[in-house]
C-alpha cells in the first residue's frame, strides 16, 4: 500500500520527467542554437503517436491477434489479449519499451528533418511559423485518418508496465521516465560543452560571423532539429506508454510547445540546470492547482484551469519584462581546465621536440 | 439564386481579410508575428454573444464595440508589453513569446467570460452560433452584404489614410524608417501605437461578424491564426494590400477547395481544410518568399522595362 503522499510525489515526478525531456529539447533547439521551434508539438506528437500506431500491430502481428481483430476497430479486443502476454513477460515488455523508444526517437529526427527541410533557409520568423504550421498538418492527420492511431476516438497502447502489477506500475514508469530524463540532461549537459555545443551558440549570437568561420549554417540548423525532435519524440513515447494510450487531440500545441517554451523562458535559456527549475517550477504548481482544484472551485465562478493559464502568463510577462534572461541565467561557457591545457602543452611540446 | 458554397467562402475570405490585413500592419511596425491576434477577434465574437442573446439588440451594433474593444486589447499589449520590451532591445523571439503570453492571458480571460455567461444568464457559450438572429435582406442573409462591403470599405478607408492624409504618410516613413522618422520631428511611437489599434479594431469588427455565419468557440482564435498567418505570409508579410488579397485567396481555397475536393474525390476529405492554407503557404514560401506582392511588383516592372 503506498500512501496517498507518496503517489502525489510519483505522480508529479512522472510528469516532471516527461516535461524536463520536452523543455531540454527545446533548450539545444531555442537556448543553444537560437532557432524559434514553434512547433515542439510536431516532434512530441510525432513520438506519441508512433507508440500508437506502430508497437501493438507489431507485436499484435507477432502473437497472430491481427487474423482475429481489426486493429483500429477492435482495439480493445487486442489490447486485452497483449495484455495478457505482456503480463506475464517482462523481458518481452522492457524490449518492447526500449526498441519502441529508439524508433520513436528516429520518427523524430526524421519528423525534424521534414519539418526543416523548407523552413530552415526561411528567415526566422517564417521559420517559427512554418513550423508551428508543421505541428498542426500532424495533428490534424493524426485526428482525421483513422487507420494511424484511431482518429477522433483515439487507441490505446500496449503497457510495458503490466508485469509488475497493481501499484507499483505507476512506480516503475515513473522510475524509467526519470531514468531517460537524467540521461538525457546528461547528453544535453555534455552537448552543450562540446564544440557543437560552442558552435551552436556561435551561430546563435552572430550568424554571419558564424559563416565566416567556416561554419554550415543550413547543415548545423537541420542538424539541431533532428536532435531537438528525436528527443522531443521521446518525451512523447514516453507520456504514451505512461497514460496508456494516445488520442490525436490530445496533443495541442498549449501543452506540447508553449509550456515547454514557458518553462525555458522562466527558468533560463542556454542553462540546463534553469530548464531543470523551470520545468519543476511549472510542473508542481500545475499539479497543486489540479490538486486543490475541489478546494479552489466553490469560491470560482469559473473552471480552475483558467486560472492556471493566466497566472502562468502573468508570470511569463513579468519574468520577459523583468528578467529576459530567466531565474538562473546562461554561464559563460566552460573551457578546459588548466590542468588539461597544460598536458595538451606538454604533448604538444614533445610533438614538436 | 447564389449557391451556398460561394456564400461561404465569400463571407469567410472577406473576414479572412480583415485578420490578416491587421496582422500585417502590426508585423510591419513592430516586426513581430502576433500570435495573439485571433483572440482579439475571439474576445469580441462574446460580444455580439451578449448583444443578442442578452441585451437583445441589434447583433451590427457589436461591430463598433468591437472595433474600440479590439483596439484597446491590440493597443494594451503594444504600450504595455511590447513598447518596454523593444526599448529594452529585445530580441524578435522574445517579443513572439510575449505575444504568446499575451494570448494565453486573453485565452484564459474569454474562457472566465464564457463561463460567467453561462452561469449567470444560462445560454450556451460554447459551440454557438447565432445565425438565426441575422437579418434577411433582399432574400439574402445581412451577413453576405456586410461582410463583403465592410472590407472593401476597410481597404479604400486604409488606402485613403496612407496615402492621402499627413498622418498615414507619417505612419509609412516610421515603418520604412524609424529613426529617420524621428529626427524629422515625426512621433514614431503614436504612429506605430494607432497602426496597433487598428489591426486590433480590424480583428475585432471581424470577430464581431464572425458567430453569425460561423460555429464559434472560446479556442477560435488559435484555430483561425493558423489562416491568417498563411494569409499574411502569401501577401508578403510587408503590404497590407498584399494581404487582404491574402486573405482573400486562402478564404477562398479553404472553403471552395475543400468543397471541390469533397465532391470530387470524396466527403472524407472534408476534415482536412485546415491544410489547405498551410499548403499553400509551405508552396509560397518555397517559390515565392516575398508573396504574392513580390510576384506582382516584379512583374510589372519587367513589363514596364520592356516598354
Amino acid at each position: 500500500m503506498i500512501p496517498l503522499a507518496l503517489t502525489f510525489i510519483i505522480d508529479l515526478l512522472a510528469l516532471l520527467g516527461i516535461f524536463i525531456i520536452i523543455s531540454l529539447s527545446l533548450n539545444i533547439e531555442f537556448g543553444y542554437a537560437g532557432i524559434p521551434n514553434f512547433g515542439k508539438l510536431l516532434a512530441v506528437a510525432g513520438g506519441a503517436f508512433f507508440i500508437g500506431a506502430v508497437p501493438g500491430r507489431v507485436l499484435a502481428y507477432v502473437y497472430g491477434l491481427l487474423e482475429k481483430y481489426d486493429y483500429v476497430d477492435q482495439n480493445v479486443e487486442v489490447m486485452y489479449a497483449l495484455g495478457k502476454i505482456l503480463g506475464v513477460n517482462p523481458f518481452m515488455s522492457m524490449a518492447m519499451l526500449v526498441v519502441s523508444l529508439i524508433l520513436a526517437a528516429a520518427v523524430g529526427a526524421i519528423l525534424g528533418f521534414i519539418a526543416s527541410y523548407p523552413a530552415i533557409r526561411l528567415r526566422e520568423d517564417y521559420l517559427a511559423i512554418t513550423l508551428l504550421a508543421m505541428a498542426e498538418i500532424l495533428r490534424t492527420i493524426g485526428y482525421n485518418y483513422k487507420d494511424l492511431i484511431g482518429g477522433t476516438v483515439g487507441i490505446s497502447v500496449p503497457d510495458p508496465f503490466r508485469w509488475i502489477g497493481g501499484e507499483l506500475r505507476l512506480a516503475l514508469a515513473t522510475s524509467v521516465i526519470m531514468a531517460v530524463a537524467v540521461i538525457i540532461f546528461i547528453y544535453v549537459e555534455l552537448l552543450s560543452r562540446s564544440p557543437i555545443g560552442r558552435t551552436l551558440r556561435a551561430m546563435r549570437d552572430n550568424e554571419v560571423v558564424a559563416e565566416a568561420y567556416g561554419k554550415d549554417i543550413v547543415k548545423l540548423r537541420m542538424k539541431t532539429l533532428m536532435i531537438g525532435s528525436a528527443i522531443g519524440a521521446i518525451g512523447g513515447a514516453l507520456y504514451a506508454f505512461l497514460s496508456g494510450s494516445v488520442t490525436a487531440w490530445g496533443y495541442d500545441r498549449v501543452y506540447y510547445t508553449f509550456w515547454p517554451w514557458v518553462m525555458v523562458v522562466i527558468g533560463g535559456a542556454a542553462n540546463n540546470f534553469g530548464v531543470l527549475l523551470g520545468a519543476t517550477l511549472f510542473v508542481t504548481l500545475r499539479k497543486l492547482i489540479i490538486f486543490y482544484k475541489s478546494n479552489l472551485q466553490p469560491y470560482l465562478p469559473f473552471d480552475v484551469v483558467w486560472l492556471e493559464y493566466l497566472l502562468l502568463g502573468t508570470a511569463l510577462l513579468i519574468v520577459l519584462i523583468y528578467r529576459p534572461e530567466g531565474i538562473i541565467p546562461e554561464k559563460p561557457t566552460h573551457t578546459l581546465s588548466k590542468k588539461r591545457l597544460e598536458k595538451i602543452k606538454e604533448f604538444v611540446e614533445a610533438k614538436e621536440a | 439564386m447564389i449557391p451556398p458554397m460561394i456564400r461561404d467562402a465569400t463571407i469567410f475570405s472577406c473576414l479572412l481579410a480583415l485578420l490578416s490585413t491587421g496582422l500585417t500592419l502590426t508585423y510591419m511596425t513592430t516586426k513581430v508575428p502576433n500570435f495573439a491576434h485571433g483572440s482579439f477577434a475571439a474576445m469580441t465574437t462574446y460580444i455580439t454573444l451578449i448583444l443578442v442573446r442578452i441585451l437583445k439588440t441589434n447583433p451590427y451594433f457589436s461591430m463598433g464595440l468591437g472595433f474600440i474593444l479590439g483596439g484597446i486589447i491590440a493597443l494594451a499589449l503594444y504600450q504595455v508589453i511590447l513598447k518596454p520590451l523593444l526599448d529594452r532591445g529585445a530580441s524578435y523571439i522574445v517579443l513572439m513569446i510575449a505575444t504568446i503570453a499575451y494570448d494565453m492571458i486573453l485565452y484564459s480571460l474569454i474562457n472566465i467570460l464564457a463561463d460567467y455567461l453561462t452561469k449567470t444568464y444560462k445560454i450556451p457559450t460554447t459551440l454557438y452560433i447565432l445565425k438565426s438572429y441575422d437579418f434577411r435582406v433582399f432574400h439574402q442573409p445581412c451577413i453576405f452584404i456586410v461582410a463583403p462591403v465592410t472590407a472593401i470599405l476597410v481597404i479604400i478607408f486604409l488606402y485613403l489614410l496612407l496615402t492621402k492624409t499627413r498622418f498615414g504618410i507619417a505612419m509609412r516613413a516610421a515603418i520604412e524608417n524609424p529613426a529617420l522618422a524621428g529626427v524629422v520631428g515625426i512621433n514614431v511611437n503614436l504612429t506605430y501605437a494607432a497602426s496597433w489599434f487598428i489591426a486590433g479594431g480590424l480583428a475585432g469588427v471581424a470577430g464581431a461578424l464572425l458567430p453569425l455565419w460561423l460555429m464559434c468557440n472560446p479556442d477560435i482564435g488559435g484555430r483561425l491564426i493558423v489562416s491568417v498567418f498563411a494569409a499574411s505570409i502569401v501577401g508578403g508579410l510587408t503590404n497590407i494590400y498584399g494581404a487582404f488579397l491574402g486573405g482573400i485567396l486562402i478564404g477562398m481555397a479553404e472553403v471552395l477547395g475543400t468543397g471541390y475536393l469533397s465532391l470530387t474525390i470524396g466527403t472524407w476529405i472534408a476534415p482536412y481544410r485546415p491544410i489547405i492554407p498551410l499548403v499553400i503557404m509551405a508552396v509560397t514560401l518555397l517559390f515565392a518568399p516575398q508573396g504574392l506582392t513580390g510576384i506582382g511588383l516584379k512583374f510589372l516592372k519587367r513589363r514596364s522595362g520592356e516598354k
